[in-house]
This record gives structure tokens, sequence and C-alpha cells, in this order.
């Protein structure tokens, strides 16, 4: 600015002694051209001081900038009416006729006149390439371009109104005009706005014509030797900002009217973006519906609404009521009752195909209603009601827009459910994963065993968690208990009842009893922690490596395979024995065998469950007992280990590489040495 | 995928049973049980000849109305079990608790 101020001195002075040298018939020494190139610099500077400015100020909003533009022509308009107010109350004294004084005056008004036109352009250049594509800005391009040769075209034209003067005038005044036609931001002011933008506009259009007369004034009185503003550049700017004041007013006033259309077209895609965003995991649903109510409501200029939820998951009941209270409610709600349409629609068999109803009803203040269905999932979970006082109220487009409205809603709602119950699945399964873990710790790292025997085993649940149970006891150096368990079902109950069953093994073992009495007394007890239509089947061996013996009791569990090193057989230990949890009365007791036998050095034990017996391929056959057995032979000379490695490799070769063995399976590999 | 099918034969009832019991359709079971013990009839016998899989839910269903059958004096029969069934029955013991036959003839002769 400092800069400008500099400029328009020195353009001054130098004009000033320009002036007292014609005026006195002297030779000053100062061509022409000097004064033009200090005219120009002058503008440049004004230029880029408006352009820093204005792309500095944040707050460009499109009222502020035509205000800007306004406020800078008062006071252009308000200095020249002082200057020539000035002169009229001078009357005829000797100072009226002072050169230099005038020419001072004159320079300050073409100073403000140049200020006034170039942050003019310059604010209009803002609103021009608002909402900009390439072809806008390449043509503000092409104007500025054009504006600069027209600065310079003073020193090939000299200040004479000739032809090439008026080509690049028409020129120019051409491209503002194309200009002049991008006026998109218009329609983004509201009414108010628009009114203010009028009258700003107004302002602008006048100082424009006032300040181009004076302009013209001054060409006319051949007063002034040195003239500055008879230049296309400025009378091009003069008609560029002219030209779009002007359609601004004009398309401005015409778009009032229509102004209400397209703020309510604006409120709703703001509405429908508040819809789709709304819901978040921690927000509620009403949150939602409470939005969608209001936004169909200014959709339709309705003048009351309710929201009322059914059936189905979410709150319940009327959630929503706009405008009304409660009898209206009721008597509303009895009156498209009655209505023979809304009770078809009701009944619509397809949800999904619902679509909103507008009815007519005789009530005394609302005239039509609109039913609006709400969709989730392809079922109604709800609905909403918007009541007009006028008839026949809810035209198509309402309709149509309510309808989008109500589908983002229920999907916002709809996300929101599926998000909350994603979050609780992953809290089930976390607590899954807990109870997997808590189960594993119930199945023995360590298996009990001395130097006389190895030992092995091996759990594997269907699902999460599973009821299948082994275990080893230790009595003293000689003596080892051994146990394999299955519990009735499969997942979580058989869990909890696997967990029963551990607590009960482990109590009975301490009391060093026989395999059948171990069984009655376990049946004794599982009778009263089982619910009646479960049971459990158990295996237990009692171990003797001093004697070399085996005593065994079945509880209704799966037979288990010995192999004898001494008859090279292998073959299922078949003795009666019934399920834990069947009979829970003493009967029991005749239910239960117990048998002793010997073992010799390379004899083998496997023990199972029968979700190995059981696991079926994809034809449905089951593994079975053969399958095992045949292993069990082929393989006896490796490690209990290695065995049981065959086994379950074995398995899963017969049940396929995707098949699921469905059913908890286990195994326990006994393989005495000594 | 199991079927159920009711008949009545003088006042006793038969179960026909087709296809696998598990843990998922057990429930099937035991409401077919259920009914049959509300009809107050003395005799039910379970044809079990298309049955090909039965599961421990499966076999929890008949062992859990063992004793009310004691109680109310109804008799239970089951007959025509395939050799893979009744092996399942027989590792349970169930075999020495319910009156199982070779088919429907021995049922109600016996």
């Amino acid at each position: 600015m400092l800069l400008a101020i500099l400029v328009w001195l020195s353009l001054l002075f130098v004009d000033l002694v320009r002036l007292f040298g014609i005026l006195n018939e002297l030779e000053s020494g100062i061509a022409q051209e000097f004064t033009w190139t200090l005219e120009i610099l002058f503008f440049l500077t004004v230029y880029l001081f408006y352009n820093y400015s204005i792309n500095k100020n944040s707050q460009n909003d499109f009222l502020n900038l035509i205000w800007r533009a306004a406020s800078t022509g008062i006071i252009a308009v308000f200095v020249s009416i002082i200057i020539d107010i000035f002169y009229s109350l001078l009357g005829d004294s000797s100072l009226l006729n002072e050169p230099f004084l005038r020419n001072f005056f004159y320079h300050v008004n073409f100073a403000l006149i140049s200020i006034f036109l170039i942050s003019g352009a310059l604010l209009w250049k803002h609103l021009i390439l608002y909402q900009k594509n390439k072809r806008v800005v390449k043509q503000w391009q092409a104007y500025e371009f054009a504006m600069l040769i027209a600065m310079l075209f003073i020193y090939f034209n000299k200040n004479s109104l000739d032809y090439s003067f008026l080509f690049g005038f028409v020129l120019l005044v051409g491209l503002g005009i194309i200009l002049s036609g991008n006026l998109k931001w218009i329609p983004y002011l509201t009414f108010r706005e628009k009114w203010k933008s009028l009258l700003f506009l107004f302002i602008i259009i006048n100082c424009c014509g006032y300040l181009f007369y004076q302009v013209i004034i001054y060409n006319d009185r051949s007063r002034y030797v040195v003239n500055l503003t008879d230049n296309l550049f400025l009378v091009s700017l003069f008609s560029f900002i002219f030209i779009y004041a002007l359609f601004c007013f004009l398309v401005t006033l015409f778009n009032l009217p229509t102004s209400s259309v397209f703020e309510q077209k604006l409120t709703e895609a703001i509405s429908f973006q508040r819809l789709s965003q709304s819901i978040q995991p921690e927000e509620s649903e009403e949150q939602v519906l409470d939005i969608l109510v209001d936004s169909c409501m200014s959709a339709s200029y309705a003048d009351a609404a309710w929201l009322e939820m059914g059936d189905g998951e979410g709150p319940k009941g009327i959630l929503q009521e706009r405008f009304l209270n409660k009898e209206q409610r009721e008597e509303l709600s009895d009156l498209i009752q009655n209505l023979k349409a809304a009770q078809d629609w009701a009944v619509e068999h397809r949800p999904d195909n619902l679509t909103p109803l507008p009815l007519r009803i005789n009530h005394s203040q609302f005239e039509s209603v609109l039913l609006v269905p709400l969709v989730i999932n392809k079922s109604a979970i709800g609905r909403m009601v918007l009541c007009k006082e006028v008839r026949d109220g809810f035209n198509k487009e309402m309709i149509n827009i309510i309808s989008t409205f109500v589908r983002q809603a229920c999907i916002a709602v709809e996300n929101h459910r599926l998000l909350n119950q994603a979050i609780q699945n992953e809290r089930y399964q976390e607590e899954l994963k807990i109870a997997q873990r808590v189960q594993k710790s119930l199945l023995p790292t360590k298996l009990d065993h001395n130097d006389t025997f190895d030992i092995c085993a091996y759990s594997n649940a269907a699902d999460e968690v599973g009821g299948d149970y082994y275990d080893t006891f230790k009595l003293d150096e000689d003596r080892y208990v051994m146990i394999i368990g299955d519990v009735s079902g499969k997942g979580t109950s058989a869990a909890f009842n696997m967990s029963q069953m551990k607590g009960i093994f482990q109590s009975l073992i301490q009391l060093n009893l026989g395999p059948a009495q171990f069984m009655i007394k376990a049946n004794a007890a599982l009778s009263r922690c089982l619910e009646r239509n479960h049971f459990i089947t158990a295996s237990i061996f009692l171990i003797d490596t001093k004697a070399h013996t085996i005593c065994h009791a079945r509880a209704g569990h799966v037979p288990t395979l010995m192999h004898q090193v001494k008859n090279k057989k292998t073959d299922y230990l078949g003795i009666d024995g019934l399920g834990l949890g069947i009979l829970r009365n003493m009967q029991y007791e005749k239910h239960v065998e117990e048998k002793t036998f010997n073992y010799s050095a390379g004899d083998i034990l496997v023990l199972f469950t029968d979700g190995i017996v059981e696991a079926k391929n994809e034809k449905s056959h089951q593994f079975g007992f053969e399958r095992i057995r045949s292993l069990v032979e082929v393989y006896h000379e490796l490690s209990p280990k290695e065995i049981q490695n065959k086994i379950i490799d074995s398995l899963h070769a017969y049940v396929g590489g995707d098949g699921l063995i469905d059913d908890d399976y286990s195994i326990m590999v006994v393989k005495f040495s000594e | 995928m199991l079927t159920i099918e009711k008949q009545q034969e003088n006042s006793s009832y038969i179960l026909v049973l087709k296809g696998e019991i598990d843990a998922s359709n057990s429930v099937m079971l035991d409401q077919a049980m259920q009914d049959l013990i509300a009809t107050g009839t003395k005799s039910i016998l379970v044809d079990c000849e298309g049955l090909e899989y039965i599961s421990s839910a499966g076999l929890g269903v008949f062992m859990s109305y063992l004793e009310d059958f004691q109680e109310q004096e109804i008799d239970l029969k089951i007959y025509a079990l395939s050799t893979r069934v009744f092996e399942v029955f027989k590792i349970l013991g169930l075999d020495q608790l319910i009156s199982i036959y070779a088919n429907k003839k021995a049922a109600l002769e016996a």
C-alpha cells in the first residue's frame, strides 16, 4: 500500500511539474510516457495490494465481498462529491481556476476511482471463480492478460479516441460479458442475504455510473492537460464492473422467488447427510429417529407427526411426538385404523414392498395424513405418521424424498443394531476363549507314571469347549490310576458337566476304592449333579506295576483296546457296565463289573472316546472300532506317542481334508516297557 | 435329519423313527415321548428300523424316561435296531434296562 501511495505521489509530482512546464511554456524535459509508466505502476501496485489483501482475508463470504466493493465505491463517490461541493462553495474566487489545485484533486479522484475499479474487479474474480472449472479459469486468465495489454495500450494510442481504441474496448467488453455469465454463487445466498446483496449491488451500480459520469466531465473540460482517466484499461474496467454488477443484480432479483425452494433442497441434502452419518455405536437409535422425524416434517411442511415402533428388537411404543398431544394422536390413530386403505396397507404381506400411503381423513384439525413404514431387514418395525391441516397435502416429490429419508434412517438403525450385535458377539467369543482356557487347564499337563510304562494322551473339542475328560493319579510308588470319560452331548453344557466329573473323580480317587466301587460312588454322586437326560461314560484302570496286574471297570464307555504281546492279539476288553447317571438308585450296583488281568512287557492299552469311532467320512461311514484295532496291530512296536499320532493322522485322513469331526474326541495310549 | 411318525395299534402306540438322532433334533424325540405319556398309554413301542445313528443326546432322551416309565408302569419296547445302533445301546448298558427285540412281532408277543 505504501508503495502504491509513493507511486501515486511521484505521479502527482511529475504531472504537476509537467503542468507547470506547459503553463509557463517551458520544456520541463519530462515526456508524456513517463506519466503513463507511473500510471501503470500505480495500477499494478494497487492490483498486487488488493490481490494480497483479499486472499489473506479468510472471511470471504459473498456478502462481505460485495460489501467491500460497495464501500470502496461509496468512499470514492463521497470524496468526489466533497470536491465538487468545495468548488461550488468557492464561487468565483481565483482558486477556482487555479490549475495546480484542480490537478491535485483530479489526481485524488483518479486514485480513488482506480482503487474502486481494481479492487472491484478482484472481488468479482472471487465471485466468478466460485465453483470454478478449467474453462472459466482460462477465460479469466485471458481477461487479465487482455487487461494488461490494455494498460500498455496507451503507449501506442497516445490517449486519443480512435478506431483501435474502440476495437480494444469492444473486445474487452465482450470478454467481460462472457465472464459475467458465471453467477453460480447467487443460489447459495439465503433469502435475507439476497436482499442485502441487492442493496449492495445497487450501490455499486450507482457509484459506477456516477464515477463514470465524472470521468466524462473531466474529459470534456479541456482544462486538464494531464489526462489519466481516458484510458482503455480504466474504461474497460468500468464496463466490466458495471456489467457484472448489473447481471448479479438482475439474476439475484429474479432468483428471489425461487430461493426458498433452493434452501429447502439444501436442507434436505444436509438432513440426508446427518441421517447417514449420525449413528455411532454409543449413540441410541432414538437420535436417528429424532432427526428422521424433523427432516421429514420440514421436507413435507407437515403440521404434526408422530413415530411409533412395533415389534422386533429395540425400543417400543410412541417414540416421537411433534405438535400434537396424546388425545389428538389417539383420535387420529382411531380414524386411520378405521380406513380400509390403511387396513389393507397394514396387512401387506411383503413389508419390503411397503411404500408411504397418503390418506384423507375426517378430523377437525388435520385433513390429510401420510403413513410411512419403517422397514428393517424385510420386516416392518414401526411407522411414522405425518399430519397436515390441508387436504391432499402430500405430493409425489415429498413422498419420494420422505421415502429416501426413511430408507436411510432404517439403514442407519440396522447398521447400529448389527454393530451392537457384533460387539456383543465379540464379547461372547472372548468369554468362550476364557472358558476354553479354563477347560484346557482341567486336563492334566503331566501324566503320572513310573519307569515301567510310558503314557501319552490327546484331546480335541468340536466346539470351543468339550465334554471329554482324562486323568491320571498316583496312588503309591507302584499303583497308578488311569481314567477316561465322556459327557453326553457337546459344547458348553458338556463342558460344565465335565468339570463336575473331574471334581468327583479327583475326590473319589483319594479313597483308594476298587474300580467297581469307584463307579458305584461316582454314579451316586453324579446322579445328584446331572440333569435328567444327561449321563457320563467312563473307564477306569488301576495298574499295579509290581504285581503286573490291571484292574478295570467300565461304565458305559466305549471298550478299551488292548494289544497283548504274549499271544500277538489286539482285542477290545469285553466287560459290562452301565453309564453313570442312567440309573440313579442303588440298582446301579448290579450293573457294574470289575475285572483283573495280568499284563506283560510290550503290552499296549488304547483308551479313547466315541468321537473317534463315530467320526464320519463324506460317505457317512464311521471310522469304526475295526480301523483302530488294525492300526494298533500294525504299529504295536512303536512308542505310545507314535501310535497315538498314527491313529489321529489316519482319522483325519479318513474324514477328509476339510471334513470336520463334529464330536469331541480323546485318546490315551499306555505301553508297558518292563 | 429325523422323522418321527406316530401309529396306534390296539392300546399300544408305535413311534417310527427314521434318520439320525443327534443333539440338534433330540428335542423332537423328547416331545414325541411326552405326547405319548400324556395319552395315558401303558405300552410304547419304538420302531428303529430306519434309525441310522443315535448320539449320546438321543440316548439321553430314552434314559431320562426310564424312571417315569417304571413309576407309571409303562412298558417301553424297542425293536428292529440296526447292528450299529444296537452296539451303541449295548456299550452304554441300556440293553440291560430297556427291552430290545429283533422285530415288531417279537416285541408284541413278549
